[in-house]
């Protein structure tokens, strides 16, 4: 049987359906701690470089409850994390303050199943969709719809000054007739 | 001039073997003469007037216009083709570790249905439509093995848990007559038999085979190579290297799709008396057997 060497890049090609494989041309000139940053998450994270921890978990089951680690938790450094790009971390922080620690250490946990393996992936779930929602950018209006919002804001200040000037007719017309008028 | 007794061995020889497609009884079986009775005259034996006598009988199991018998009882299908359906008898990855701990399975060697048959703890019943061992999940926590499976149905928990803990897992599909020889190896190598070549599976079954992800034995390499990276992904494990194990070669070791035994080709006959392995060396043999 001929060997074959793991290609990540194929990982990358055919993982989960939200992955993101573009990746931004960077000039030959910058250092690579730069076009490590510049560049977006892949959806790949390295497994090394998290801790995870297990315990027992909540809820009822008996003995097995009891006795079985089966809730994970996973924890990692966020601001010296190397495979999140730099300029989501902060966003990261920001959207997961509630999950982020005084040191700066985001913590994920899971007791979903009853399996530990079932709820690792679970946690690595959550991490890869907190990470994707930090590096989501806000959709810019397209030219058509500028177009429309300016066109329909043109509409109602042109209906709001008519309105304006039918109200003002409409007191004046109220006043003591004078000489000349009907 | 040839003797009788040349003719007589010439014909033996070439003859096929006497069965019974092609004897004679000795005596040929004559027909018995029909005997009419002179006593069914008559009516004919239809009675008299009515729907008997003149043919306008209603169908059969019709009672007069209520709901028939046949129509009236509900049907209760719960086991409707249940014999033409595949099973797998399940065996738990608990029962696997344990077999492991105990030395009932030996992990230096590829684990097959043949091992876990051999233990006599585990049985699989050819008669009642099995068709192999199913791994289950129960104990995918605490399976903590190094070994070369290889199964007829699992799921990606399984697949997880071997691979995370460095091993391999392959599944496979035996007919039932390849099935019969890898259930009890000794009972059939006895019958000095060839070993038959192993037909591929079913219409039904040939799509979970041929997927990368269920490790199917018929699926590319290249393709369970990213399905590994994807599940150590998805599970949260660091995937080993296996080029870099020592007991690589043994991880590797695939059977052909059409072999049976790790080490015999089909076609091949095994004579445990004289200790001999016998190879067909016609051209007729081995195209018949390589296709």
């Amino acid at each position: 049987m001929q060997t074959i060497a793991p290609n990540l890049s194929a990982f990358a090609a055919s993982s989960s359906t939200t992955c993101k494989v573009r990746q931004k041309s960077t000039d030959a000139a910058e250092p690579k701690e730069e076009a490590q940053t510049t560049q977006q998450f892949s959806g790949h994270i390295p497994v090394e470089e998290l801790e995870f921890s297990y315990s027992r978990s909540s809820g009822p089951g008996g003995q097995n409850v009891n006795k079985v680690s089966t809730k994970v938790e996973v924890r990692f450094h966020v601001p010296s994390a190397s495979w999140i790009p730099q300029d989501i971390k902060s966003k990261l922080i920001e959207l997961e303050h509630n999950r982020v620690t005084k040191e700066g250490y985001l913590v994920l946990t899971s007791d979903k199943t009853r399996k530990q393996m079932l709820n690792q992936a679970d946690v690595m779930d959550k991490l890869r969709s907190i990470v994707f929602k930090a590096a989501a950018k806000p959709r810019g209006l397209t030219d058509q719809e500028i177009q429309l919002r300016d066109k329909r804001l043109a509409k109602s200040k042109e209906e709001t000054l008519r309105e304006k000037r039918q109200r003002s007719m409409k007191k004046q017309s109220r006043g003591s007739p004078s000489v000349g008028s009907v | 001039m040839a003797s009788t007794r040349d003719t007589a061995q010439r014909l033996i020889r070439s003859l096929p073997r006497v069965a019974l497609h092609n004897i004679k009884s000795v005596q040929p079986k004559t027909r018995k003469k029909v005997r009419r009775s002179f006593a069914k005259g008559k009516t004919h034996g239809r009675g008299h007037k009515g729907q008997g006598q003149h043919m306008t009988l209603p169908r059969l199991g019709f009672e007069g216009g209520n709901t028939p018998f046949y129509l009236m009882i509900p049907k209760e299908p719960y086991y409707q083709n249940h014999h033409l359906r595949r099973q797998y008898p399940p065996l738990t990855m608990l029962s696997l570790q344990r077999f492991i701990d105990l030395g009932r399975v030996d992990t230096s060697i590829p684990i097959d249905l043949t091992q876990l048959c051999n233990t006599g703890l585990f049985n699989v019943n050819i008669d009642r439509k099995h068709f192999g061992v199913n791994l289950t999940e129960e104990g995918a926590d605490i399976f903590a093995a190094k070994i070369n499976l290889e199964v007829q149905w699992t799921t990606e928990l399984v697949i997880a848990a071997v691979e995370r803990n460095g091993g391999t897992v392959t599944t496979r599909y035996y007919d039932p007559k390849s099935l019969r020889a890898l259930i009890d190896p000794l009972h059939f190598f006895k019958r000095s038999t060839a070993i038959p070549r192993c037909r591929l599976p079913p219409q039904d079954a040939l799509e979970y085979y041929s997927s990368a992800s269920n490790r199917g034995y018929l699926a590319k390499e290249e393709d369970i190579e990213v399905e590994r990276q994807r599940l150590a992904q998805k599970y949260g494990y660091v995937l080993p290297d296996l080029h870099a194990d020592p007991g690589s070669t043994m991880l590797k070791m695939r059977k052909d799709p059409g072999q049976l035994f790790y080490g015999l080709e089909p076609g091949w006959v095994v004579n445990l008396k004289d200790r001999l392995v016998l190879k067909p060396k016609s051209p007729e043999h081995l195209e018949f057997y390589a296709s």
